[in-house]
Order: structure tokens, then sequence, then C-alpha cells
């Protein structure tokens, strides 16, 4: 009983105070979604008001999927394609034929500090993102390269495989930029003009695959043998239309709340701990890692 | 101890009780103060207290005062029109008076016509008014009139009560219903001695002197117990940190809408 009374007045205090500045109503802000760690929704809230300027670039004009766990990580989550009822008439939306739904979704598209809070309200935990843009949706601007280690290897393998990939790129003239998946692997970006086909870049990121894995025994570049023990598996796939990534500064549904972290090349290094880039400490991550990304939108030699 | 009804702060009317030539000078205070609990309405999920719109039920939209005109309903979508005009011209007009015209006896008045009741307080009138309160009293009859307030006529009682004057509004005959109108009531048998003899006795037997303060809303006590047990509740719980969170999401909104201000 103390409970509901306590329940009802903090949240009405937040109602009318935090509603001047923001068009979302937050609620069950006490709700604990990271049982571990005891991190509740607040928290959540919280870390995606913090880091919104530096994450909203990356989620600008691309229809959204999202992943939500309204009673937290140790339940079930549900993918989120379709804006569910109830979306607010403010948030904006893109109507698009889904093949695996076999009919017409609204995504929801993110380009504001509101809609990110309404999807935070909503324990939209993990944000993922297609490689390309509403407008131009047949022809990527991203082109990703998956690294994926398959135990016993381990992060330290994948970051020693990105470094061989980087200097790979550096040689075609091609500017990465590394995160963490917010797992176990890392993710190699490549900011590129809007003007190739998924085939094209597809094609390309598993050309490089196939060179590193004849270069280095540890790398396989087929999705055959991505589940070869011991290994590091390049996945070239997920640059396909309705494939998405896990968008940077994502969070993760795991124990003490891991984010997909952009990083300096510098940063990766032996011995990193992706589980240590989590909601708490990446907010204070300074200067941003990716500074200029969007103004290196690079040529493909394809 | 009895708990009391607090006394109000003000008086809600002004104006003169007249009996022939003679004019007291009065005040108004409610009397009756409702004491039933009432709950506000929220919001589920955010606690926010909710209020009423006057919706138009063909475009749903939220209608503005200046825009609302009173129709006296006939049928299902027939309405007779007032302009505030009209309804001002035919007002009863409030000549600020108490018009007693005859006294009766107060119990011959049938209490399901009394309505709502009001101390009667001099209006620096201290002399005229312990005058008449003390005729009253002496002569142990109620005077019976009409006044107006605000729009509505009303037919009233006024009579002495613990030192003072109470003003009561009465209902209208025609407000009241006619029971035997009701069909249950209509042919009613007519019980036998024995029975009439033991029902009497029945009632002998339970026969005392009335006493208000023997009845409590056990309702409200109720909920009284239950509010006061939640706000002590409350204060166990560490208030503060939640508010200090509350605060940390405002500062944290504050710096980013600034940050993207700049962006």
């Amino acid at each position: 009983m103390t409970t509901i009374i306590y329940y009802l007045k903090s949240e009405y205090h937040r109602g009318i105070t935090v509603e001047k500045l923001t068009k979302v109503r937050f609620s069950n802000l006490e709700k604990i979604l990271f049982p571990q760690s005891q991190i509740r929704k607040a928290q959540v809230i919280e870390y995606y008001i913090r880091i919104a300027p530096k994450m909203l670039q990356y989620l600008k004009d691309r229809p959204l999927v999202t992943t939500r766990y309204p009673d937290g990580i140790d339940q079930k989550g549900f993918f989120e394609k379709n804006a569910p009822k109830g979306t607010p008439k403010w948030v904006k939306t893109f109507t698009k034929y889904s093949e695996t739904t076999n009919r017409n979704l609204n995504y929801i598209v993110c380009n504001n500090l509101d809609t990110l809070l309404w999807l935070a309200n909503l324990a939209a935990l993990e944000i993922h993102i297609p490689l390309s843009k509403t407008e131009s949706y047949q022809k990527p601007d991203l082109l990703l390269f998956d690294i994926d280690p398959e135990p016993p290897s381990s992060i330290d393998d994948a970051i020693q495989i990105a470094k061989i990939l980087k200097e790979k790129l550096d040689n075609l003239s091609l500017k990465s930029y590394p995160k963490t998946s917010g797992k176990k692997g890392l993710h190699i970006i490549i900011p590129i003009i809007p003007k190739y086909s998924y085939k094209q870049t597809r094609e390309f990121v598993h050309q490089i695959g196939k060179q590193l894995a004849k270069e280095n025994e540890l790398v396989v570049s087929e999705f055959s043998r991505s589940q070869d023990p011991g290994t590091v598996y390049i996945d070239y796939l997920q640059n396909s239309q309705g494939r998405t990534m896990v968008a940077p500064y994502s969070i993760r549904p795991q124990k003490d709340a891991p984010v997909s972290t952009p990083l300096a090349w510098e940063q990766l290094q032996k011995g990193l701990k992706p589980k240590e880039f989590n909601i708490f400490s990446v907010v204070a991550i300074e200067p941003n890692p990716w500074e200029g990304f969007w103004e290196n939108k690079q040529k493909l030699d394809v | 101890m009895q708990e009391k009804a607090e006394p109000p702060k003000r008086s809600i009317w002004r104006g003169r009780i007249s009996i022939g030539l003679v004019n007291v000078p009065v005040k108004l205070y409610t009397m009756i103060r409702d004491k039933s609990i009432s709950f506000r309405y929220l919001h589920k999920h955010d606690g926010a207290p909710l209020k009423y719109q006057k919706v138009c039920t063909l475009d749903k939209e939220v209608v503005p005062w200046e825009d609302i005109i009173k129709g006296y309903q006939i049928n299902e979508n027939e309405f007779v029109v007032f302009s505030k005009e009209e309804l001002e011209a035919i007002k009863p007009e409030s000549d600020e008076r108490i018009r007693i015209e005859k006294f009766v006896n107060l119990i011959s008045i049938d209490p399901l016509y009394f309505d709502k009741s009001y101390i009667l307080a001099p209006n620096k009138s201290e002399d005229a008014y312990s005058l008449m309160l003390t005729a009253f009293q002496k002569i142990g009859m109620a005077g019976v009139g009409k006044f107006t307030m605000k729009t509505k006529e009303h037919p009233v009682v006024i009579h002495e009560y613990k030192g003072s004057l109470i003003l009561t509004t009465l209902r209208y005959a025609n407000e009241i219903v006619y029971p035997l109108d009701l069909e249950e009531l209509k042919n009613l048998p007519k019980p036998t001695t024995e029975e009439l003899k033991l029902a009497t006795k029945i009632i002998e037997n339970l026969s005392a002197d009335f006493d208000i303060t023997e009845y409590k809303d056990g309702f409200r006590e109720k909920v009284e117990k239950i509010i006061e047990k939640k706000r002590k509740g409350e204060t166990i719980i560490p208030e503060r940190p939640q508010k200090e969170e509350a605060k940390e999401l405002m500062v944290a909104l504050r710096e980013t809408l600034n940050k993207l201000e700049q962006q």
C-alpha cells in the first residue's frame, strides 16, 4: 500500500517537472530493467538523454528496428519493427513493405531527442539501424565489417584482425571507424557515398574478407564456417537490404548495460574489455572518437 | 470526542430579514459541511490529475466558453435555445431580503421539505438580532417566508437553535414525490391485531432519545485510516534520492537540449 502512494507522488512530481523539457511522459521510472546490476529505467533514460547529442546523427532518417524489454532483460524481449499502438502523432514513421512479415510496416524514424526518449521510455533498449537511409533505401551509405570471434577466440583476437583490416583499408585510402558490438565482437564501419547497390557493398566486404582469410589462418570469410571454434568470422552478409546493425551507442540487453561504443583506433588495444563500455562510462568519452564521420563519405573502387 | 464541523470563514450572502416593517441586517453562513471522502481522478501511468473538458459530440473538438450556449432538451436531437440575455431578463431579482410572512410550529413542517440549513448572524445589528432571537425563543414558533439566493427563489423557514437563528431552505411541493403514486404502496393489506401488538411492543422497547453522534461514516473513517497509514509509510521510504533522481533527469535534459541547440 505504501508504495502506491509513493509511486504516484514521485511520478507526478516528475510528470509536471520533466514534461516541460520533453513531450515524453515518462512512466515506471523505478522499474528495474537490469536486475543483476539493479539498473532502473530512469538510468536508461538518463543515458539516452546524455548520449543523444552524439547518437542521434546515426539514427537520423533511418527506419529503426528495436528490441524492447518492458519487464527487464531477464524476461524475453521482443523485436519491434512496426510503430506500436499508441505511438504519438509527433513520432515520424516510414512506411515500407517488409518481406519477412509480408506486409507494409510503419517503421519508427528517430530524428530528434523526444523520439529517442520516447523509445527509451518504452524500454526499447536495443536500437538497430539499416545501412541505408529512407530516401535512398536501395543504396547504402554505410559499409559494415562485422568481426565476430568464435570461442576460444576472444575480443583480443578480434582486435588483432580489426587492426590488420584497418591497414588494408588504409592502403585502399578508405577511412574506417571501429565500434564494439557491445557483446564479444567489433564493427568496422566505412561511411560511403550512397550510390552503390547492396550487392556491390556486400561483394566488396566479402572480397576483403576472403583476402584476409587467405593471409591469416584465424580469419574465416564464409558463413558456413562462422561457427568454427577458435576463428574470427568477418560477416559480410549484413550488407543487405532489410538487414540491420546495432546502432552506435545502442545499449545491449546484458548484465551491466553494455553499449555498442564508437572508439578511436588507438583505443583498440589488447586487453580491451567491451563490458567496461556501459551506460555509465560511455557518456564520459571525450573527444568524440568518430568526429567528422559524415564529412568522410567515401567512394569505393568496385 | 465528537469531531466538529469547522465554522466557515466567510458569509455567502448578506441582506435583511423583514418581518412586517421591521428589518434586521443579517449575514448567511453555510451550516452543512459535506464530509464524504472525495477522490481525484489521476492518470494511471504518471499520476497527473485529470481535468474535464467540454467536447463537441459532433466534431469531438474541445469547445471554448465563449462558444457555449444553453439549450433546453425537448427530444433527443431537439433543443430550445436560450441566450444569456433572455435568461438574465427573467431571472428572479434578489432584493436582499428574507421576507417572513407568517409563523408556524416548526414540527408542523414535515422534515422531508427541508433542503439546506444556513446560520443567520447579525450584520452590525447585534441589538436588533438579539431582540428578534429572544422573541423567537419566547414564542417557540418558526417564521416562514421566502428569499432569493443567486438566481433561485426558495421558500424558507427560520427557527431558533442553540442561541442562534437558523434559516432552512424548503423544497417546493412539486419537488416531492407522492408516495402512494408507487404501485407497491397502493393496496397494502391490514395487519392482524396480534401482529400489531407484537410490532408496537418491539418499537416501544427500542424507544430512546435521538442522538445523531451515535452514527458515523464508517467508509470515510476507514479511508482516512488507510490514507494516514500510507502517508506514514511514505516517510519510511527515502524520498530524497528519488527527488534527486528526477532533478538529475532534468539537469541532463537541459544540458542535452543546450548541446543540441549548438549543433
